[in-house]
């Protein structure tokens, strides 16, 4: 009996003894251990479209930035780093300056990490599947390059913990010609409609190469890639500007590359890129607002008087574009059985919202329902490719011609007359048809920069200085002080 | 009925057959009250011939011979040898042993008395539950042993508490190993109070024999079993009571609110809000409309019992609670079932088994935070009615979408979260020769955890349209998550045990010890469900249903240990004592060449009291010093951190749809390791005064390197990306050192007056040595809305500290903000009536950089006073606890042009010389809402924490009714609180390591009223 016991006692010890016992695998499959199949490469893929979504704070702090709106919202308190950038008064600390650079580079990653393993598995649909990833890759950097200037550079794999204190910051022009390395391979690979609604094309690729070009001022390029597009490509101009914004008008012909979301699933405010909603949306409407059309926001993003009025009279765009909600409130004073359209005056409250993006009724509404409105960020439009190709043209090619053409395409559509102008008057026109076209978009204050009008433009704006955002401090700090601060800061 | 009971477990298990001889008839009593004893035992010396005695305090003992020794003893008495002589009847006394140096400890694989421990630790006994009448088994240590902190999460009912042994090390997991029975406990809500017989807490490096897990200390509780040759005995217990709120904070009535709004307005140049302010009246006092008064109900019956091989009880328990929020929108119910039964089944072979079952269910409201409950009520405008067409409750018209009518709040809060869970001890020993013991103990626990969420359609919105973040206007959702966790300890060890010329004790353990536990999560959201009850809502019939862990396992961890540990303990006479004990442990948390880790540690201890200089002493009875030092290791973090999993979040809309795809989880370090803790503690155990004082002193300095911390990092390893996370790394040290300090006095001035006092206190200093993450500082917490982070880890501060603007005052005059380092950085430039913040770098800029430490949520020292006397019948016992030197930073004004405020706003600025520290109302912008010492409170109270007043009936009296014991008591909790801080309750902190101590409308604990029984029988 006794030894009996001894022994089970052994032998109990010794079954469980092993050291194995603590070499566990997960059951989530490991990164390393991934990329068997298309099916693998697909789902990886997903997860690098994912990050576009936290590009409305691009979007949305780059309005901002410019001219054509001011930051709004509650208080002067109210995203403290928002104020600050809408007043060029922003530092080195600056979250929301954070969130981009650190949201764009988990893009950058996401697509390091097919292509790390881009050789592993071989398929048919492959150069379709790579040409998605880097043109991914081109727009994430292309984002980092517009907003900071020379930035950690990867090519082909991940960025791990640890790298931080041996990368370094790589030129702007290396930058760049990763980009557009990535995006002429893109556009040799995909084809110009895909099977799926949202998904990039040759179209976006070879678009996305253009605006490339012109923010490097390679004309020339610009020109030829963009006159391609408009030739050979699928898209036009949408005949009715007035509901080219409305979420059933999404991934319409003129949308050359679209940032989809969706009012499917819920969010919070822990973690903002984690909505499938275009966040920025709910940030900019009108504060406790009741009304029709539209639902209530946070009032950000708020255009100023001079922007709604460097629209013509006529110009159809104008009250598309932004909403003069005291006009909008007189034509609905039947609203509601005579109670009218209301709404609160929230901090810098100047009569007008960003009607582009602002929430309209009839999505689902689904908590938290100011980060969870489904409208499509139109990302590059057809008449963006116009406008860059008429700039190209004007400014190096001496077809100014066929740069009118593409002028008049965008104001005609606006309701406008055609012009006949030559020289600077019509790159100055082709600027300011921009400005228009394009307000509400995120695009203006980078444009301002590359066309060197900032400083006359942007009160507060310091030549030498805010082109580029600050590399935010942290960052530089958890490298061990490595990088160089951007200039004035 | 009983007796016949007892009569046949009892021929289950007694042998007969002995030659008769003599029988001794006799009786034992208390020799201090002269009244008998239920229960002693009475054994012949040397043999297994023993019976216990009745409820007189009688007993016969058969089969002796002149000359035979006979054992009596009982719990809590010094047992006593008595020589059979022949004289049939016997009367013996049996003295109270107040010393308890023969106590018995629980140390780890092994027990030792009291007086040969080397290690600093500390018991709380069943005597003081009882006094203490614990909800929750955290609060039986609150005040009560130095050098542990207890705070409560939150006063609602079923909300945890955290136990901090010497203070807070890490940012990450600072909870203590919990054992009950020896099985690894993370959740002691689960535990019925009244089931414990004993804690002991072990506090300094000899925790060590633990291995992992033991750095943050280690709490061992012994439940209640039944003792051999004892007849079966019942316990029952039940109180009731009602609880209520201690406090409302005094907030504006609707006139003063009125007039308030309508200064603020104006300051700003818009025009009044109010123009008829003599018809506001008093408004709606929000605070009373949510706090009401509720029930509290607990019952539990207990049975123990053992006969001359096994011992065996068992036990049952109801409590029920409603909050003083929400009533049964809060209520936790909790059932437990229990039973535990040990055995010989040979003179060598012991079986030990028990069994527990809970049940809890627990309902909650929205708690600490921006849109709680209580931050409403306080935020509310009270000119504001109840009732509205909200459903029939008021909208909150112009306040800021997060604020909400509360009482809409409650009534649209659905939810339940159900446990059950299972635990299991068994376990043999085998002596196989005299001084030779070997152990297997296996230990394991199953727990359901299924939480249940309804989000109905609602409307809190200002005017009707899509304004608060809680409406919910076209679709609802109700969410099921589902947790399953499963868990096992097996232990097996041998002990040699040798006595040579009992001068050399010696006491060698050798053995192993293995631990799994698993996680698997499953949960699923349902949207538009049809509108029925809560209680029959199901996901079935939901329109659509997501699923969270696509493209993931739903298997979270699978964290194992393996240990082997050996401990030597050796003594010479009892008086000269050391004990070394080494561990390696294995843990699946590291990459595979950072897995295994050695930790040793020793004591040594020095029983002065023993040696001949000291021995006729009449002053000290007992002096012992004592000393430890030790390594132990701590792998407490998330499993898999070493390795890059594909677990993170990657969705994005492809055709209208959401595609799930595939996605990098937490950043992962390959180079994490064991994270080591380095204890000293020096102390000294003395009892003076016929052993009726006793004093423990103990100084320790814990540092712990190599601290796991989930780290910041640099946003290009892609760490902010959704479902990603920062990685963690050895990156800190941390060092806690302080003093503590306790002493009791009990004394009996006559036999009918007896009191006890109990007094302790602990000072602790925590520094945060070093952060090694590049830039020197982790940070957390959060404070108002949209500001940055308000708390800090960094080196030469405390863990957590505040971290924000210093004042000084107001600005008296405008000439005085103009001329005044300029704020406009904060976000508006100074007027008069507005703060002063001090320009710490004097660069004549208020900035970031003038930002600075501010105060911090660590007490510097906290104490503890227990009283208790007897006359007659009659008991009382109070006690206190208290914290002084931390401080709350008042987060829970919204501080918007709309929301109430509190009556120190009726001090505010209104011109100079008017006030210098609440500053102007306005509309405009100021910097007065950024973070800064004039939100941060002396967070230090005294708190009466228990009175109970109790009468126990005359055994003649109860007699009748077969009782042997029937206590009857009334006692207060929370009976009243000192401090100078305004919140609702200081004794309440969220825990977190960085970001403790923002008070945004903490649930307080309520005051509990009871009335309640004790019987046995």
């Amino acid at each position: 009996m006794k030894l009996k016991f001894i022994l089970t006692l052994c032998v109990l010890s010794l079954a469980a003894c092993s050291d194995d016992f603590v070499d566990v695998e997960s059951n989530d499959e490991n990164s390393e251990n991934f990329f068997n199949s298309e099916a693998d490469y697909q789902s990886a893929l997903i997860g690098a479209y994912d990050m576009l979504q936290s590009s409305y704070l691009n979007v949305m702090v780059g309005e901002i930035a410019s001219n054509n709106t001011l930051a709004g919202g509650e208080s002067a308190t109210d995203v403290i780093g928002i104020q600050q950038i809408d007043n060029m008064i922003h530092t080195p600390e600056n979250q929301q300056l954070r969130d981009i650079w650190s949201w764009m580079f988990a893009g950058v990653n996401r697509a390091n990490y097919i292509m790390e393993f881009q050789d592993k598995t071989e398929f048919q649909n492959k150069p379709n599947v790579i040409g998605q990833t880097r043109f991914l890759r081109a727009y994430y950097y292309f984002e980092l390059v517009k907003w900071f200037g020379d930035v950690p550079l990867s090519i082909d794999q991940r960025i791990f913990f640890g790298d931080q204190s041996t990368i370094d910051r790589a030129p702007k022009a290396e930058v760049y010609a990763l980009i557009e390395q990535d995006l002429i391979f893109a556009a040799n690979n995909l084809p110009y409609t895909q099977a799926d609604t949202g998904r990039a094309t040759k179209g976006a690729a070879e678009a996305l190469l253009g605006k490339a070009y012109l923010y490097q001022g390679k004309f020339q390029e610009a020109a030829q890639v963009l006159d391609g597009l408009i030739n050979n490509g699928p898209h036009n101009l949408q005949s009715d500007f007035t509901t080219l914004f409305e979420n059933d008008n999404e991934n319409n012909i003129e949308s050359v590359f679209e940032v989809q979301y969706s009012d499917l699933e819920g969010a919070g405010f822990d973690c903002l890129q984690c909505s499938e909603g275009n966040v920025a949306v709910g940030f900019s409407g009108p504060r406790n607002f009741n009304g029709p059309l539209f639902e209530a926001g946070f009032s950000f993003n708020v255009p100023t008087q001079e922007t709604y009025d460097a629209f013509d009279e006529n110009d159809i765009r104008r009250d598309f574009s932004i909403l003069n909600i005291e006009a909008f409130a007189i034509e609905n004073q039947d609203y509601n059985n005579g109670a009218g359209v209301s709404w609160t005056e929230g901090f810098e409250h100047t009569g007008f919202f960003n009607r582009k993006y602002i929430p309209r009724q009839g999505d689902s509404n689904i908590g938290d329902q100011n980060l969870t409105n489904p409208n499509n960020y139109r990302s590059i439009r057809f008449s963006d490719v116009l406008l860059m190709a008429a700039e190209a043209h004007s400014n190096a090619t001496g077809n100014e011609g066929l740069a009118l053409q593409y002028l008049n395409l965008v104001r005609n559509r606006a309701g406008l007359e055609s012009v006949t102008l030559s020289g600077n008057a019509l790159t100055q026109a082709i600027y300011l048809e921009r400005r228009l076209e394009l307000v509400g978009e995120g695009h203006h204050f980078f444009d301002l920069v590359r066309t060197g009008r900032a400083a006359g433009q942007i009160e507060g704006f310091v030549t030498g200085k805010h082109e580029l955002f600050p590399i935010p401090e942290i960052e530089i700090q958890l490298t061990g002080n490595r990088w160089a601060q951007n200039p004035g800061y | 009925m009983r007796r016949l009971y007892l009569l046949l477990i009892t021929s289950c298990f007694l042998s007969v057959g002995f030659a008769q001889t003599i029988t001794v008839n006799g009786v034992v009593l208390d020799s201090g009250t002269g009244t008998p004893l239920l229960g002693a035992s009475v054994v012949q010396k040397g043999t297994l011939n023993g019976v216990t005695t009745d409820f007189d305090g009688n007993f016969s003992i058969e089969d002796l011979v002149q000359g035979d020794k006979l054992i009596v003893s009982y719990v809590g008495f010094i047992s006593q040898e008595v020589s059979v002589t022949g004289d049939a009847t016997i009367s013996i006394s049996l003295e109270e042993d107040i010393a308890t140096l023969d106590e018995i400890v629980v140390i780890g694989y092994g027990t030792q008395r009291k007086k040969e421990i080397t290690g600093a630790v500390a018991v709380v006994t069943a005597e003081t539950i009882e006094e203490l009448k614990p909800v929750r088994v955290e609060q039986a240590l609150q005040g009560q042993v130095s050098g542990v902190q207890i705070t409560s999460q939150s006063g609602s009912p079923g909300s945890a508490l955290d136990i901090r042994i010497r203070g807070i090390s890490t940012n990450g997991d600072n909870r203590p190993l919990i054992l009950v029975d020896g099985n690894v406990i993370e959740d002691l809500s689960v535990l019925n109070p009244s089931d414990i017989e004993n804690i002991n807490v072990l506090k300094d490096a000899t925790a060590g024999i633990y291995g992992v897990r033991a750095a943050n200390g280690v709490i061992l509780i012994t439940t209640k079993t039944g003792r051999k040759n004892t007849p079966l005995t019942f316990d029952y217990e039940a109180y009731g009571g009602f609880q209520e709120t201690t406090r409302r904070l005094p907030t504006l009535n609707a006139t003063e609110y009125g007039l308030l709004v309508n200064e603020a307005f104006a300051a700003n140049g818009d025009p009044i809000v109010f123009n008829n302010i003599s018809n506001l009246g008093q408004g709606t006092d929000w605070q009373d409309e949510v706090f009401s008064k509720a029930p509290i109900f607990s019952t539990s019956l207990t049975v123990r019992g053992g006969t001359k091989k096994s011992t065996y009880s068992g036990g049952a328990s109801l409590l029920t609670q409603d909050g003083i929020v929400g009533g049964d929108k809060a209520n936790f119910t909790r059932y437990t079932v229990r039973g535990n039964f040990n055995t010989e089944f040979f003179d060598k072979l012991k079986f030990k088994s028990s069994l527990i079952y809970t049940g809890t269910k627990r309902k909650t409201l929205q708690e600490n935070g921006i849109g709680s409950v209580l931050y409403n009520a306080l935020n509310m405008d009270p000119t504001l009615g109840t009732t509205g067409n909200n459903n029939g409750f008021s909208r909150a018209e112009n306040l800021p979408i997060e604020v909400i009518n509360p009482l809409a709040q409650i009534e649209n809060t659905f939810n339940e979260t159900t446990v059950n869970k299972i635990s299991g001890v068994f376990g043999l020993s085998y002596k196989p020769l005299k001084n030779i013991t070997a152990e297997v103990n296996y230990q394991w626990n199953y727990a359901e955890v299924k939480a249940l969420f309804y989000t109905p359609l609602a409307d809190f919105g200002v005017q009707g349209i899509a304004d608060k973040v809680f409406d919910r206007l076209d679709v609802n959702s109700y969410v099921e998550d589902e947790r399953l966790f499963r868990d096992y300890t097996f232990d097996a060890f041998v002990t040699y045990e040798e006595s040579f010329n009992d001068i050399h004790n010696l006491t060698a353990t050798a053995g192993m010890s293995v631990f799994k536990s698993t996680g698997d999560f499953y949960i699923n959201t349902g949207f538009n469900l049809p509108d029925l009850p809560f209680e029959d809502l199901s996901l079935d019939d939901a329109e659509t249903v997501q699923n969270n862990f696509i493209n993931r396992s739903n298997r979270i961890f699978d964290s194992r240990l393996l240990s082997y540990f050996g401990r030597v303990q050796y003594n010479y006479k009892g008086k000269y004592l050391l004990s070394a004990v080494i561990r390696r442990d294995g843990s699946t948390n590291f990459a595979p060449e950072n897995k295994f880790g050695v930790f040793p540690s020793v004591s040594v201890g020095w029983v002065a009291s023993d040696e001949s200089f000291l021995e006729d002493n009449s002053a000290i009875d007992f002096l012992k010093v004592r000393g430890s030092y030790g390594i132990i290791g701590n792998d407490r973090i998330d499993a898999f951190l070493f390795t890059s999993l594909l677990n993170g979040e990657g969705v994005y809309v492809i055709n209208d749809e959401l595609d799930f795809g595939t996605a990098i989880g937490v950043i992962s370090n390959p180079d994490i390791k064991w994270e080591e803790q380095k204890t000293l503690d020096i102390g000294v155990d003395t009892r003076f005064l016929n052993n009726k004082l006793n004093v423990e002193i103990d100084y320790f300095s814990r540092e712990t390197k190599d601290l796991l911390l989930v780290v910041q990092t640099s946003g290009i390893t892609g760490s902010t990306a959704p479902g990603s996370g920062n990685p963690t790394a050895n990156a800190g040290t941390v060092r806690n050192k302080g003093l503590e300090f306790s002493m009791g006095y009990r004394d009996k001035l006559s036999d009918e007056f007896s009191f006890s006092a109990n007094y302790n206190f602990t000072t602790l200093d925590n520094e945060v040595i070093k952060v090694n993450n590049g830039i020197g500082f982790e940070q957390g917490g959060g404070f108002s809305i949209g500001q940055g982070f308000p708390a800090r880890m960094e080196e030469g501060f405390p863990l957590g500290y505040f971290y924000g603007y210093e004042t000084n005052g107001l600005f008296q005059t405008q000439d005085e903000a103009t001329n005044a380092p300029t704020q406009i950085e904060l976000g508006a430039n100074a007027r008069a009536g507005d703060i002063r913040f001090v320009d710490q770098n004097g660069d004549g800029v208020i900035d970031s950089d003038d930002k600075t430490y501010i105060g911090d949520p660590i007490p510097d020292v906290t104490m503890g006073i227990n009283l208790s006397f007897d006359y007659k019948g009659f008991d009382f016992q109070t006690y206190f606890f208290a914290s002084i030197g931390n401080e709350i930073v008042r987060n829970y004004e919204r501080n918007d042009r709309f929301t109430n405020r509190t009556v120190s706003y009726l001090d505010r600025w209104t011109g100079p010389g008017t006030s210098n520290t609440f500053p102007r109302v306005t509309t405009g912008a100021t910097s007065n809402l950024v973070f800064s010492d004039f939100y941060v409170e002396d967070g230090s109270f005294v708190r009466a924490q228990n009175m109970q007043l109790g009468y126990t009936l005359k055994e003649k009296t109860l007699d009748r009714f077969g009782l042997s014991k029937l206590r009857v008591y009334v006692s207060v909790s929370n009976v009243f609180t000192l401090t100078k801080y305004g919140g609702y309750d200081p004794t309440v902190s969220t825990g977190a390591p960085i970001g403790g101590g923002f008070d945004q409308g903490l649930y307080p604990n309520p005051r509990t009223y009871l009335l309640g029984v004790n019987m046995k029988f």
